[in-house]
């Protein structure tokens, strides 16, 4: 593609000044962690910590409950995306290789389901977890994340098996392999990309959901670490930046590692489909 | 894409008993825990609740009390023009930032990464940052104001500038997904293309005109409705920075859902505002659809 200077000026300004947004916000929130809790309140604010200090960091980790709220943050974040994989690629296999009468009500089911907004089911879905004696309870929580997660990755997979030949299949089947042989030995070694970028999509969605937990889950015992968060900056007696800020970034560490580690499956992951191919 | 067109796939199994293993598991999850709890927020809005029991039934009338109340169209006008205004900044940002990384010759990839950061922070954390980088007695941006000789006043606690400022973080957050999604649009356009207008002469708009927009205009499409659905139905950003305050100028039809759902005996008017934010998204989900071809079987 020819490019004019101006444009590749223009272009290059643009990335500049887009650049400094991002990364400002991100740096002011890196500087006030590292800086004394005194340092945080002076005025005009300093640019950079004097004394530097990871006291906030530790302050972090010695928190009473920080290790419960990592586990939790984790263990729903596994739990769910492996549920929604469990029954996902089942689904998304059975969508692209089976006919049968119903299945274009069964696929348009799971469509409407993905257009029905978390936000207006919080109401019912406390009503039931009520009713079951659910509230609190971590297995609940991986449920309906995972249910959030399951009509998107349904059509996710659909598209992966589709894009492997039909001819693979008829050719271990004429071998006398049965479906599920055929599945297993064929088809998911061939969909792997497709699972890796659904479970990093699934994972960084569900470790940073915040409603769901805080919701149906605000026992102490079963709060993750982004409900940890949002309370902390409602007790607004005693908060201390310094430290809210480093509770922040310890807790965007893991995602934004994850991101970066798997760029590509994330970007694969959030490109299918809203381009039209 | 549409597996039906498939024939090879009808000759392999036409089993009703294969189809329920295989789609059971999925579906089972999604009847439980999507599609009987929408039947029931359609239950609740026709009824009275008391303390998470329904104590009667009350037709359409919870319907009337919510479209006929003030406080709900000023939450209608606060959810549009939230939702207006993120997408008036982040359409054309995102797509502005998109076409200057195609220009790049090297490095576009790094940047890709470095600009989609803010998207992979939660929006707790993303609140949490602007918190305080908005405060007005410490913040670096009252500070920049001051040194100016402008007065910051109270930043998100004013009336009439914490909209905007929601904005403007919803901003921040959200842009690089449309980065995301028109870069890759822009990398399907097929170089010749551009070779074919170069050769008859064509400049930088008619390139732009003939060539760009055709190929992108639906997935900008795409990418706009998808970000309408996820800023109606957004709380967590707005509760960690505004908390829907100050005088509910930043509250939203979701947000107040998420607030009433657990502080009111009676939640069958936040099931009509349930109600009203589910036919919205079906709504716009119907577009989508019908925008990007995704229908299958």
């Amino acid at each position: 593609m020819r490019t004019t200077l101006a444009v590749r000026l223009i272009s290059l300004l643009t990335i500049g000044v887009l650049t400094v947004v991002v990364v400002g916000p991100i740096t002011w929130a890196l500087v006030t962690s590292l800086k004394t809790e005194t340092n945080v309140i002076t005025f005009p604010p300093t640019l950079l910590p004097s004394p530097a200090t990871l006291a906030s960091y530790v302050a972090v980790f010695q928190q009473q409950n920080f290790a419960i709220e990592l586990f939790n943050s984790i263990f729903y974040a596994i739990g769910s995306i492996g549920l929604t994989l469990a029954v996902s690629i089942p689904a998304g296999y059975a969508a692209s290789r089976l006919t049968f009468s119903a299945k274009r009500a069964v696929m348009l089911l799971i469509l409407a389901t993905s257009m029905i907004p978390g936000v207006a089911l919080l109401i019912p879905t406390y009503f039931v977890l009520n009713a079951l004696g659910l509230l609190n309870n971590p297995l609940a929580i991986i449920v309906l994340q995972a249910a959030r997660l399951v009509p998107q990755t349904v059509w996710f997979m659909q598209n992966f098996v589709d894009a492997v030949p039909i001819e693979l299949d008829e050719a271990t089947q004429v071998d006398g392999a049965t479906r599920w042989q055929t599945f297993t030995r064929v088809i998911l070694p061939l969909i792997k990309p497709g699972i890796a970028a659904a479970a990093v999509l699934g994972v960084i969605s569900t470790w940073n959901d915040y409603i769901t937990v805080a919701a149906f889950a605000p026992d102490i015992a079963r709060r993750t670490l982004q409900v940890a968060l949002v309370n902390q900056v409602f007790d607004s007696i005693g908060i201390t930046w310094s430290y809210v800020m480093a509770f922040a970034i310890i807790s965007s560490i893991p995602m934004v590692a994850l991101f970066v580690l798997a760029q590509q499956w994330f970007i694969a992951g959030l490109t299918a489909g809203a381009v039209k191919g | 894409m549409v597996s039906s067109a498939k024939s090879g796939a009808a000759a392999i199994g036409r089993d009703w008993a294969t189809a329920i293993i295989w789609f059971g598991p999925a579906l089972i999850l999604l009847l439980a825990v999507t599609i009987y709890p929408t039947a029931m927020v359609v239950w609740l809005s026709l009824n009275r609740t008391r303390y998470y029991d329904v104590i009667g039934w009350a037709g359409l009338s919870n319907y009337a009390s919510v479209l006929t109340s003030s406080s709900f169209w000023d939450l209608t006008f606060n959810s549009l023009a939230y939702m207006t205004g993120s997408l008036a900044i982040v359409l054309p940002v995102g797509l502005l930032c998109a076409m200057a990384l195609q220009t790049m010759k090297r490095g576009a990839s790094y940047f890709r990464v470095l600009l989609l950061l803010p998207w992979t922070l939660s929006m707790a954390v993303v609140g949490c940052f602007w918190l305080w980088l908005l405060n007005p007695s410490y913040g670096p941006i009252s500070y920049a104001m001051k040194s100016v000789g402008l007065a910051p006043g109270l930043m998100l606690g004013d009336p009439g500038i914490a909209l905007l400022l929601l904005i403007v973080v919803t901003a921040w957050w959200s842009f690089p997904y449309v980065m995301v999604m028109m870069s890759a649009a822009l990398q399907g356009i097929p170089g010749e293309l551009y070779e074919a207008i170069d050769i008859d002469g064509g400049g930088f708009w008619s390139r732009l005109r003939h060539v760009v927009w055709p190929h992108i205009a639906a997935t900008l499409g795409s990418t706009a409705l998808t970000l309408s659905i996820m800023y109606l139905t957004l709380v967590t950003l707005i509760l960690v920075l505004t908390g829907g305050g100050p005088l509910g100028e930043t509250s939203t039809w979701s947000f107040e859902v998420f607030i009433t759902a657990f502080r009111s005996v009676d939640v069958s008017p936040s099931a009509v505002i349930s109600i009203i934010v589910l036919l919205v998204n079906l709504l716009l989900g119907l577009v989508y659809t019908r925008l990007t071809g995704r229908v299958s079987g």
